[in-house]
């Protein structure tokens, strides 16, 4: 049945029809016409009107002050013709939503003793008998009922609020989503502390992760305005990844759910990823291929189903991408990490200047490693080029080293996701890891995919490089498919299958 | 009120306790060391079904410091530190050698034959052939292990010498770290008002990453 009515927010010249559903539905208690005014325009309410064909059919009123996180239905009425047919859910539905997205963390209301119709509905809704207020409506002498939602447990179309702990590699994430809504965000990266060894130190990533832990967790929740006690469930990497990294994010996530008695849901780093779109789509687009180009990783995935089909096709056989480019910045005398400054040397070079190789790009190799990469021997290569002039001692075009490097990392990437959309018959590409922030990576790829009509998505660059979000985004997803949790017994896993979605 | 406290060390196996107002109501002790990421959440649901009570009745949470070898040590922390913010409990920091002391002393004749020249020596196995060690002098008042040197990491024979060269002859014990000991310093360090907030991982190690030039690849 589709609902033959619209709700909107109410204005001040709905008033004289409130109103008069106002009298009709309570007739010995109706507010004032000034009182409802002083409802409908303040600042710290919410007011709904329902209208079918033209004419008004309910109205619906919420409260909720900025500093307080309860919230309270003012009122609410029917129309008797429209009675019966889902209207007041529709109205109290939205008005949860609203108090949500407001900030609220549960909702009151009163109904009276003797209208079990209403207490239907709500009880229906997740409301709560807590309390009951004698003779409250006057002058019959009705007792009145005092409902209570709470949020984080339950109700109607809820969606769940999943806490989500990062901590595969130098980053310590922690990210807070309701159902596929981002609520926060944060990262603590040890990147600096990396850069005078040229790459990410596991036992100095690992420490870090346990200074950043409480810091980042805590303004985690304020940025979500949530608390602790809000949160249903608890997501974590258990990997792929630095295995003493990822220990401290699963030792403090089960800790965490033991704590607040919430189930909790061992991930997949690789696949949270992925998962990471729906933040911004709401949804995600299936089949598609997905390359994850990290300082740890490069893979191409092919993923049916978020939760149930992903493959891996290919990766690569020696160092990932990312790493490629801090070893080559080395050779450069460029800074670490490599890949933004690579990006900055190669600003008005010649991508072509110098042919590079590309690895695993060979017709034998594409046929028997036609979705694997190595970067090995291209790092070699440009170390071997730069000391040819080194030893000469003559001067060579850095501008020119860096772009066509980037262009020889760059094309292999590209070409081997497009290859494996073309094969798959995938039209649609998603690009996840740090290295997507290198400009040269996203043009290309935006170029290729155009031409092969291909559906590109580049996630934001907060959602592409390992973060809290994509964790709880995927930990969402099990909660709301009715997964069982992991059990407090799983492990960090440094070479976890992409295969394997959940740990159970 | 009930004073619940969680015990927690990973130094070296995991040992898990909740203790009421200091007394023992559950302890879990997995010698494994190399399990800690499986086993130290289990074993913390585990301890407080057996000592009946929900996570938020525990008001404070003790953690083992260490020394220890880096990656369990993590664990433990990281757990008691996330327990305490879930329970909204507070948190403390006892150092892992010093519940160990803790054990020793609760033997009065070793307790008494303790003198300036011969203190109680702690050792625990650091890995890569050397020792964690601190030294005590006995106990205060409310039961608190007395450090007067260390924790350290050294080599056995370096500890000797060391021992030698400052003319003590010490009563050397290793046992194994008891979370319930463990509570039990942090009672008395409460009493007598040296009870730290401090929870940083005693690794008493630097990584061993060290910064290293390009290398080479043309002969």
């Amino acid at each position: 049945m589709t609902e033959s009515w619209s709700i909107r927010t109410a204005l001040e010249s709905d008033l004289p029809e409130i109103m008069a559903l106002e009298h009709e539905s309570f007739a010995t208690d109706a507010w004032s016409i000034e009182n409802m005014r002083l409802e409908l325009l303040a600042h710290h309410t919410v007011y709904l009107v329902a209208h079918e064909n033209e004419q008004l059919i309910g109205y619906a009123g919420l409260s909720k002050v900025p500093a307080s996180t309860q919230s309270d239905i003012q009122t609410i009425a029917v129309s008797p013709n429209a009675r019966g047919r889902g209207l007041g859910r529709a109205l109290m539905v939205q008005l949860i939503g609203d108090a949500r997205r407001l900030g609220a963390t549960e909702m009151f209301l009163e109904v009276r003793a003797d209208n079990p119709v209403a207490q239907g509905l709500y009880s229906s809704l997740g409301f709560e008998h807590i309390d009951t207020r004698k003779s409250y409506y006057q002058p019959e002498g009705i007792d009145a009922w005092i409902m209570r939602l709470e949020f984080a447990r339950g109700g109607v179309g809820r969606e769940p609020i999943v806490l989500g702990i990062e901590s595969s590699c130098d980053e310590t994430g922690v990210g807070i989503v309701r159902g596929t809504t981002l609520l926060a965000n944060v990262i603590s990266s040890s990147m600096e502390e990396h850069a005078r060894f040229g790459g990410v130190v596991p036992e100095i990533a690992a420490r870090a992760h346990l200074e950043a832990l409480q810091p980042t967790l805590r303004e985690a929740l304020a940025k979500a305005n949530l608390s602790l006690q809000d949160i249903d469930a608890i997501a974590v990497a258990n990997g792929p990844g630095l295995g003493g990294a990822l220990m401290v994010g699963v030792g403090a996530a089960k800790a965490l759910a033991v704590s607040l008695d919430k189930p909790i849901y061992a991930v997949n780093h690789l696949v949270g990823h992925v998962g990471v779109d729906i933040l911004e789509r709401g949804k995600i687009e299936l089949p598609t291929i997905a390359l994850l180009v990290s300082g740890g990783h490069t893979s191409l995935l092919l993923v049916r189903d978020l939760l149930d089909d992903v493959e891996l096709l290919g990766e690569t056989i020696d160092d990932a991408a990312g790493e490629a480019f801090d070893k080559v910045a080395r050779v450069l005398g460029l800074k670490y990490p490599g890949g933004p400054e690579i990006d900055r040397a190669a600003a008005g070079g010649d991508p072509k200047a110098i042919r590079f190789p590309r690895g695993l790009s060979l017709p034998k190799d594409m046929e028997k490693n036609r979705y694997n990469f190595s970067f090995s021997g291209l790092k070699t290569a440009v170390a071997r080029w730069v000391e040819v002039f080194e030893n000469k001692g003559e001067e060579f075009n850095k501008a020119d080293v860096a772009a066509s490097f980037r262009e020889a990392v760059v094309d292999v990437l590209v070409t081997k996701a497009v290859n494996a959309c073309n094969d798959f018959g995938v039209p649609r590409l998603l690009l996840g890891g740090g290295v997507v922030a290198n400009s040269r990576l996203r043009e290309l790829a935006t170029e290729r995919c155009a031409a092969n009509g291909i559906e590109l998505r580049i996630p934001a660059l907060n959602l592409c490089t390992d973060n809290g979000a994509m964790i709880a985004a995927l930990g969402a997803q099990l909660v709301m498919a009715g997964r069982k949790p992991s059990g407090l017994e799983f492990g960090a896993d440094s070479t976890l299958p992409v295969t394997t979605v959940q740990t159970p | 009120m009930t004073n619940w406290l969680l015990s927690i060390d990973s130094s070296a196996g995991t040992t898990v306790a909740v203790l009421e107002g200091g007394v023992q109501r559950a302890e879990i002790n997995i010698p494994d060391n190399m399990s800690h990421a499986e086993s130290i959440a289990a074993a913390i649901a585990n301890a407080l079904a057996t000592a009946g009570i929900k996570a938020n009745q525990v008001s404070s949470v003790a953690v083992g410091r260490g020394p220890a070898p880096f990656t369990g040590l993590r664990v433990g922390i990281a757990s008691a530190m996330m327990f305490a913010e879930g329970a909204g409990a507070k948190l403390f920091g006892v150092v892992s050698l010093d519940a160990i002391a803790k054990s020793a002393l609760e033997d009065s004749a070793l307790l008494q034959s303790l003198s300036e020249t011969t203190p109680l020596l702690i050792t625990a196995d650091a890995r890569r052939s050397e020792v964690y060690w601190a030294l005590y002098s006995g106990l205060t008042k409310a039961g608190a292990p007395i450090r007067i040197d260390g924790p350290g990491v050294i080599k056995p024979a370096a500890l000797e010498v060391l021992m030698q060269e400052r003319g003590l002859s010490p009563i050397i014990t290793s046992l194994p770290v008891s979370a319930t000991k463990l509570g039990q310093v942090f009672e008395a360090q409460l009493i007598d008002g040296t009870a730290d907030a401090d929870v940083t991982a005693l690794y008493l190690r630097s990584p061993d990453a060290v910064p290293t030039p390009a290398k080479k690849v043309t002969g």
